[in-house]
């Protein structure tokens, strides 16, 4: 029996730390720019390429593939910003307009994508070999290794948020875009760089993701519809409540995986996610905005 | 010119071209291509009523329109029912998915509403697809939504045995009739008090609820009603090709009628319509493309909503709008 | 009189459909306290946030010291030195006290020496001192509008534009903040006062205008409105 919730505890904490890294940046574009990047998916995809792509095919060494693929994906949540978003925020409806852009321009760079590397898996060949057993129960390093960067990419972020000014300014903003202004915020250098850096955190969950999956064109909808799943139920634009919902989520799915298996966990997930939005229409973290009519 | 009687003539002159088609263009393909134009126009219109009229962010609607089709298979495989009861069945499941997925999500703030609805739809695909218990072994393992290959043989409504050699064109014009159908309620919708309705919620959401205008209580009935339609739809779509799969939650096809939407004019009329058509002849047109269909599909919509949001129809009447303008500061200066 | 800090010449401004400012001249001395006053929904704030660049300007210039600011980003203004305290505080609601203030001193003028600012806000409001670690959203409404008024001064601009700074306060809070308002008058800070009761400030004020449907009825001096009893009738209903 122990054996077991070792198993789950130690697959969901990497689920979860995956989740988290990719839940981040939508949390933290969605809390700024109000925006729900549907290409999100399709960056982290690209991101998994790219490192792909700089280990095999240019020979760099694993560290330089991983800056590549995030500086490439930063670039293109760059993109993103200054071809949809900022044209699209001086016009009204921004928040659909912007959705139903996105999903657009995801669906551009993913069959890129397809049409680049084609439509079969790949491995992901960057990997750390090797196990380590934990009262009976085998745990890759790979699943270490993921855990502990995704650990340090989210304590980086909580310093950047909480000690610089740059992070303070990316606050004021998801907190009040007026009176970030009136401090001499200038929140479109807020949104460029909001992007640029969910762009390159989407690239790492991706490099993770195909890591212990494989690479395919496709791979990205599913931890990005489950990236949402966790903003919604930490309360959208809620960063903090993001990474415990993702752990969370990712314990459950580990869970209900093991005990319903894998074809209902993801109906439950749902099930689960709809419950608490029953109970707490603005997410288990998230406060209701005064909206004045 | 009133906008109904514009609605009326604009709805004839289409009616009067499609009736004829049949009757002018040589050979099969045009007619089964128009048929099916017609089946994705029924959902991109009520589509249009959801989002663009009662502002429901919802990405349900292949949703929708698959258990129309699903639940119209079945009664037909399982329980042998005749079609011309099973399509209408299948539309009133969907009316009872559509309520099922409203109460849960239509309280909630739009982009919610988006992300939980993909969802809800994912969740129906997986649990479809990932199906291999074998439900029924008659006629080999079959599960009970029929799994990856979907489900087959469940009757006809009788026009392939009517007319053997010109059912595509009988089944062309249950189409078009279902189409007439869809838009004049749609219409009815847009300009009658639920639209009003909805108009006034927009523009002034305070005033309307102190009104007692009910957001969620007319976003349920546009939900629901536009369900009816879309899950008739599905139960056509399935008796029309004689099968129905796990195909019809592709996000390929949700992002072709989306596109539809956004190119017409999200919100009019007329706009989804003519996108369905323009969408069709294009998709037609660059056949030999198709490997970039998808790409180009992407920077259309994407394009679209940037520079026009509004989409052709909305373009449309800016053009009209200027014109009057321009008349109107003619007629002063004269 | 010395060319005024701040002048605006034919101000048209406001929201799609509805243009709130209907031709505004003004010119605001340095070192004084100028007040706008007048009814609810006559353009007070417009005119506020619309020095600020938050609202389109249709028609008319707004100089800075002689520089036009009219057109400009509302935070390469904050960095020229006009800094807004906007109505109702905006303060935001999870930081804390000391992150709020210093937010107040993002502008690059005053980034250089945030402790020494933080000192002096601290000596004006002892109250912040010791909050400084609690979360802005859980203050009571007299420590928010001070902690509102703090991240102000924080930025040490050449203009200070405060929005209805006595609003929702009781009349002792109220008292303190004014007392705060006509010291740093006092030492030479050019104040733009947006107030809906005229006679809590006719007295101090240097300049009063009477805002009304987006023009402006009656400018004088503070005591002179105070001595216009039909005036104080008719817009502000006193």
């Amino acid at each position: 029996m122990t054996d077991v919730l070792i198993q789950i505890v130690a697959s969901g904490l990497t689920l979860g730390a995956m989740y988290a890294v990719a839940t981040v940046g939508l949390s933290l574009v969605y809390g700024s720019l109000n925006m729900l990047n549907m290409a999100h998916g399709a960056v982290l995809t690209l991101g998994g390429y790219v490192c792909y792509a700089a280990m095999t095919l240019a020979g760099l060494p694993a560290v330089l593939a991983f800056a590549v693929a995030a500086a490439v994906c930063a670039a293109a949540g760059l993109a993103i910003y200054f071809a949809a978003a900022l044209p699209l925020l001086r016009s009204g409806n921004f928040e659909t307009n912007i959705f139903i852009a996105t999903i657009g321009i995801g669906s551009v760079i993913e069959n890129l994508m397809l049409k680049t590397f084609g439509p079969y898996p790949i491995p992901q060949p960057l990997a750390v070999p090797g196990h380590l057993i934990v009262g009976g129960v085998h745990i890759p390093y790979q699943n270490l290794f993921i855990l502990g960067v995704a650990l340090a990419l989210m304590a980086a972020v909580a310093v950047l948020l909480q000690r610089t000014r740059t992070g303070r300014a990316i606050r004021a903003t998801s907190m009040n875009r007026d009176a970030a202004q009136l401090m001499g915020v200038r929140v479109g250098k807020v949104y460029a760089q909001v992007l640029a850096l969910s762009g390159a955190l989407a690239a790492v969950s991706g490099i993770m993701i195909s890591s212990i999956a494989t690479l395919t064109p496709v791979m990205g909808g599913d931890p990005m519809l489950k990236a949402f799943i966790v903003c919604v139920v930490a309360g959208l634009g809620n960063v903090y409540g993001a990474v415990v919902a993702a752990i969370l989520l990712g314990l459950i799915e580990a869970g209900t995986q093991y005990v319903f298996g894998v074809r209902w966990s993801f109906a439950i997930l749902l099930l689960i996610v709809i419950v608490v939005l029953i109970w707490r229409p603005y997410g288990l973290f998230g406060r209701q905005q005064v909206v004045r009519l | 010119m009133s906008p109904v009687r514009r609605d009326i003539l604009i709805g004839l002159a289409f009616l009067i071209a499609a009736i004829a088609l049949p009757l002018l263009v040589p050979g099969r393909y045009i007619v089964t291509q128009s048929t099916l134009l017609f089946v994705w126009a029924i959902v991109v219109v009520q589509w249009n009523l959801v989002l663009g009229v009662g502002g429901i962010f919802s990405l349900a609607q292949m949703a929708l329109f698959a258990a129309g089709a699903y639940a119209t298979a079945m009664l037909g495989f399982y329980w042998k029912w005749p079609m011309l009861l099973a399509i209408p069945a299948g539309g009133v499941v969907a009316i009872v998915v559509s309520l099922v997925v409203g109460l849960a999500c239509l309280r909630l703030k739009g982009p919610y509403v988006a992300l939980l609805t993909l969802a809800v739809a994912q969740v129906m695909y997986v649990l479809i697809v990932n199906d291999t218990d074998c439900f029924t072994t008659t006629g080999g393992c079959m599960p009970l939504f029929g799994g990856v290959r979907g489900i087959g043989q469940f009757g006809d409504i009788g026009l392939r045995a009517l007319f053997p050699s010109k059912w595509y064109v009988a089944h062309y014009y249950v189409a078009l009739a279902l189409l007439a159908v869809a838009i004049a309620f749609s219409v009815v919708v847009i300009r009658g008090p639920l639209g009003l309705a909805f108009r006034a919620l927009r523009d002034n959401p305070g005033y309307a609820m102190s009104r007692g205008i009910s957001r969620f209580k007319y976003q349920l009935w546009i939900f629901g009603v536009s369900a009816f339609f879309t899950g008739i739809a599905g139960g056509f779509y399935a008796v029309h090709f004689r099968v129905v799969g796990p195909s019809v939650f592709s996000f390929q096809l949700l992002l072709f009628l989306i596109a539809m939407i956004v190119v017409g004019g999200l919100g009019s009329i007329w706009g989804p319509l003519l996108g369905a058509v323009l969408l069709m002849f294009a998709d037609e047109a660059m056949k030999e493309f198709s490997d970039y269909r998808n790409i180009g599909l992407g920077l259309l919509l994407a394009v679209f909503v940037i520079a026009w949001p509004n989409g052709i129809v909305g373009w449309i009447d800016t053009l009209r709008q200027r014109r009057r303008a321009r008349k109107a500061a003619a007629e002063l200066s004269r | 009189m010395a060319e005024p800090i701040l002048a605006i010449r034919g101000l048209r401004a406001g929201y799609p459909g509805n243009v709130v400012l209907k031709g505004l001249d003004l010119a605001v001395p340095e070192g004084r306290i100028t007040a706008i006053v007048g009814p609810n929904g006559h353009g007070k704030s417009t005119l506020l946030r619309a020095i600020s660049g938050l609202v389109r300007i249709e028609a008319g210039e707004i100089a800075l010291r002689g520089k036009r600011i009219d057109g400009r980003r509302p935070d390469q203004i904050v960095e020229d030195g006009v800094i807004q305290l906007p109505q109702g505080d905006l303060l935001f609601p999870s930081m804390t006290v000391q992150e709020n203030l210093l937010m107040g001193a993002y502008r690059k003028a005053a980034a250089a020496d945030v402790d020494t600012r933080l000192g002096k806000v601290f000596d004006i409001f002892p109250k912040l001192k010791e909050r400084r670690g609690q979360v802005a959203g859980t203050l009571s409404g007299g420590e928010r509008r001070m902690c509102g008024i703090g991240r102000g001064l924080m930025a040490g601009g050449d203009v200070l534009m405060l929005d209805e700074p006595s609003l929702g306060l009781a009349p002792i809070v109220i008292d303190q903040i004014y007392e705060v308002i006509f010291d740093l008058r006092r030492r030479g800070q050019t104040i733009l006062l947006v107030e809906e009761n005229a006679q809590r400030i006719a007295e101090h004020a240097d300049m009063i205008h009477l805002l009304d449907n987006g023009r402006f009825a009656w400018s004088g001096l503070g005591p002179d409105l105070l001595a216009r009893p039909e005036i104080l009738e008719t817009y502000l209903g006193a």
